[in-house]
């Protein structure tokens, strides 16, 4: 259904996205402040959605798209919560 | 004391009716020679809004009701009882708290109030709850005001039933359609699955959802305007997305942060929402904080500010939920609203009931925990 | 005619969401604090992620996969600026300051006065200086 040459371009794409998504770990290591952090983290988990979304074209396996769609929302609940946790240290969630 | 004078804002809220009567009967407690109650409505701003004159109705009729309550309760004491009313806000924008807090504390030094009875489920409006901001900005004020301490049963019972039939079905129309977009619109067993589950979240959740009821009348209308929004907003995201790349790739890195803030004229709820979400997808503003109607916005580049403050978001948000004739409304710039604020302003008075304005990097103090305690204790 | 059209337009639109998402990569690992990485961090990225995601399903045709493209891209464009704010709040509610232009130091910038524009005035006048105080105010740039 989808030409061959497509479906390397977006492999390749994929990669480039996993080596951005690598370069964000240097602000997730090196970051001042927790905020910081957090954000590269969030960034990564957006750049994750998109890698598995272009694998799923890629490879021709769509439900990768299930777990792109479960890890949106897993990588969005993660920033709420730790923001939250961070302003109110010791209480609850 | 001769004279008591009370302060009760009324709304149509469920215990409006124990309220005017705690009012009643705790302004005859000191015996005065006479009790003057003055009633008033606040009406929140949506000049603009089709539907004003109905609100000013029910206003009207509202307040017939209350001063008829008045009277009832006043029956039999000796006590001389008189009753004022009033209308705020007709000629005032009443959008947050703070406005609503600024319009009773200006009443109140006109007809020399002596105490301002807050329902505890006051809420003019059909905007979010108001009434613990409006406590904090009363605080502020130099108005006493008691809240009346009525039973509060009836909160109660609206959590564990249908807040409304509208709310129900709208959400179990969204639920059940996300449902099937994941699922097999046409196989029986996910049909039957998410009725069930569409049922359910419905049933749980649809008094948390919306701040305001949907209605047959405006939602159809705000979605389609929604989706003419949507390529603008597209547009717009893209034409400063472009702007902000040409500077970070710049070696030189010209960017001017500065932190403002923006008197925003949204009502709170989605509309001030979908505005604050819009400014921060908009790259060069990021609104950092939404307190009522003021936002407070970081921003990169000059550009950048310069489009917040000429306001073609707000108009658009406006033209979304109340239609073309609300959109024209003069910018953010020439109304004044709009104000850049001087490093220093995070930690220095960033929010007066939180305290969170230790300049150390300490988290605000939590009332959980003995250590903060003895933190204290060790600086003292 | 139509293919290549089809196979551009999937190209093209790889080519920007990538582009978008390298310039919020190197806005993030070069800006200088949390709140101006916020912004490239949750808004360049929601494009370069939009767009690619938007070549995704254009690549997959009319099918049920790429009507989880298009939720999949609904759904981040509402949730990164929701997740930005609140890491933005959460940095100014424990009292981080947001870095502002000469020295690093908020306190001695021109932008103290709080009403009018000296602190634009001043920026403009010399680009140069930026440079400086890139380097100078945080050191983490890693280029």
């Amino acid at each position: 259904m989808i030409p061959l040459d497509i479906n390397e371009l977006f492999l390749v794409g994929a990669a480039i996205f996993v080596v951005l998504a690598i370069a964000m770990f240097y602000r997730a290591v090196a970051g001042p402040t927790t905020q910081d952090r957090l954000l590269a983290v969030n960034v990564l988990g957006t750049n994750t959605v998109v890698i598995l979304a272009l694998l799923a074209a890629g490879l021709d396996q769509p439900w990768f798209l299930d777990v792109a769609l479960i890890y949106a929302l897993l990588n969005f609940l993660m920033a709420i919560a730790i923001s939250k946790f961070t302003v109110e240290r010791g209480g609850v969630l | 004391m001769a004279t008591e004078r009370l302060l009760v804002p009324l709304s149509e809220s469920p215990t409006v009716r124990q309220t005017v009567a705690y009012a009643v009967q705790s302004g005859l407690e000191p015996k005065p020679e006479t009790l003057v109650c003055h009633l008033v409505v606040a009406l929140p701003y949506e000049a603009d809004v089709p539907g004003e004159r109905e609100s000013l109705e029910e206003t009207k009729r509202l307040l017939e009701r209350a001063v008829s309550w008045v009277n009832e309760d006043a029956t039999g004491v000796d006590t001389d009882v008189t009753c004022e009313t009033a209308v705020l806000g007709k000629d005032a924008y009443l959008f947050g708290p703070k406005d609503y807090a600024e319009t009773f504390e200006a009443y109140a030094a006109e007809h020399d109030i002596d105490r301002l009875i807050l329902d505890p489920e006051y809420n003019p409006g059909a905007s979010a709850p108001l009434l613990q901001p409006l406590e904090r900005e009363l605080a502020r004020t130099d108005v006493s005001f008691v809240e009346a301490p009525l039973e509060r049963s009836v909160t109660h019972e609206r959590f564990t039933g249908v807040a409304s039939w509208s709310r129900f079905l709208s959400l179990f129309v969204v639920s059940f359609g996300f449902y099937l977009i994941l699922g097999d619109p046409l196989y029986w067993f996910d049909l039957v699955t998410g009725t069930a589950v569409g049922l359910i979240v419905a049933f749980t959740l649809s008094h948390v959802t919306f701040s305001t009821a949907p209605t047959l009348r405006e939602t159809p209308g705000r979605l389609l305007r929604f989706t003419l929004y949507v390529p603008y907003l597209l547009g717009e995201i893209i034409r400063a997305n472009l702007q902000i790349s040409l500077v970070i790739l710049r070696p030189s890195m010209p960017i001017n942060p500065t932190v403002t803030t923006l008197r925003a004229r949204v009502r709170s709820g989605l509309p001030l929402l979908g505005l604050a979400n819009s400014i921060t997808l908009t790259p060069g503003t990021l609104t950092v904080r939404a307190n009522d109607q003021r936002l407070v916005v970081h921003t990169l580049i000059d550009d950048a500010r310069e489009d917040l403050f000429e306001g073609g978001l707000e108009r658009a948000i406006r033209f979304v939920f109340h239609g073309r004739r609300a959109a024209a409304i003069p910018t953010p710039k020439e109304r004044g609203d709009t104000e850049i604020l001087a490093p220093g302003y995070i930690s220095g008075s960033s929010q007066p009931s939180a305290g969170a304005g230790s300049s150390n990097s300490d988290p605000p103090e939590t009332t959980t925990d003995g250590a903060d305690a003895s933190d204290g204790g060790d600086e003292a | 005619m139509i293919d290549t059209l089809y196979v551009g337009a999937i190209v093209v639109l790889l080519a920007l969401g990538v582009f978008f998402t390298f310039v919020s990569a190197m806005g993030v690992l070069r800006l200088p604090d949390v709140y101006a990485r916020a912004h490239t961090a949750s808004q360049t990225d929601t494009l370069g992620a939009g767009l690619a995601l938007a070549a995704v399903a254009l690549a997959l045709g009319w099918q049920q996969a790429s009507v989880y493209t298009v939720l999949l891209l609904f759904f981040v464009f509402i949730t990164n600026p929701t997740a930005a704010h609140a890491i933005a709040r959460s940095a100014a509610e424990m009292g981080i300051e947001p870095w502002s232009g000469a020295d690093g130091d908020p306190s001695s910038d021109g932008g103290a006065v709080p009403d009018g524009g000296e602190p634009i005035d001043e920026r403009s006048s010399e680009p140069g200086h930026e440079r400086e105080t890139t380097e100078g105010s945080h050191g983490g740039d890693p280029r």
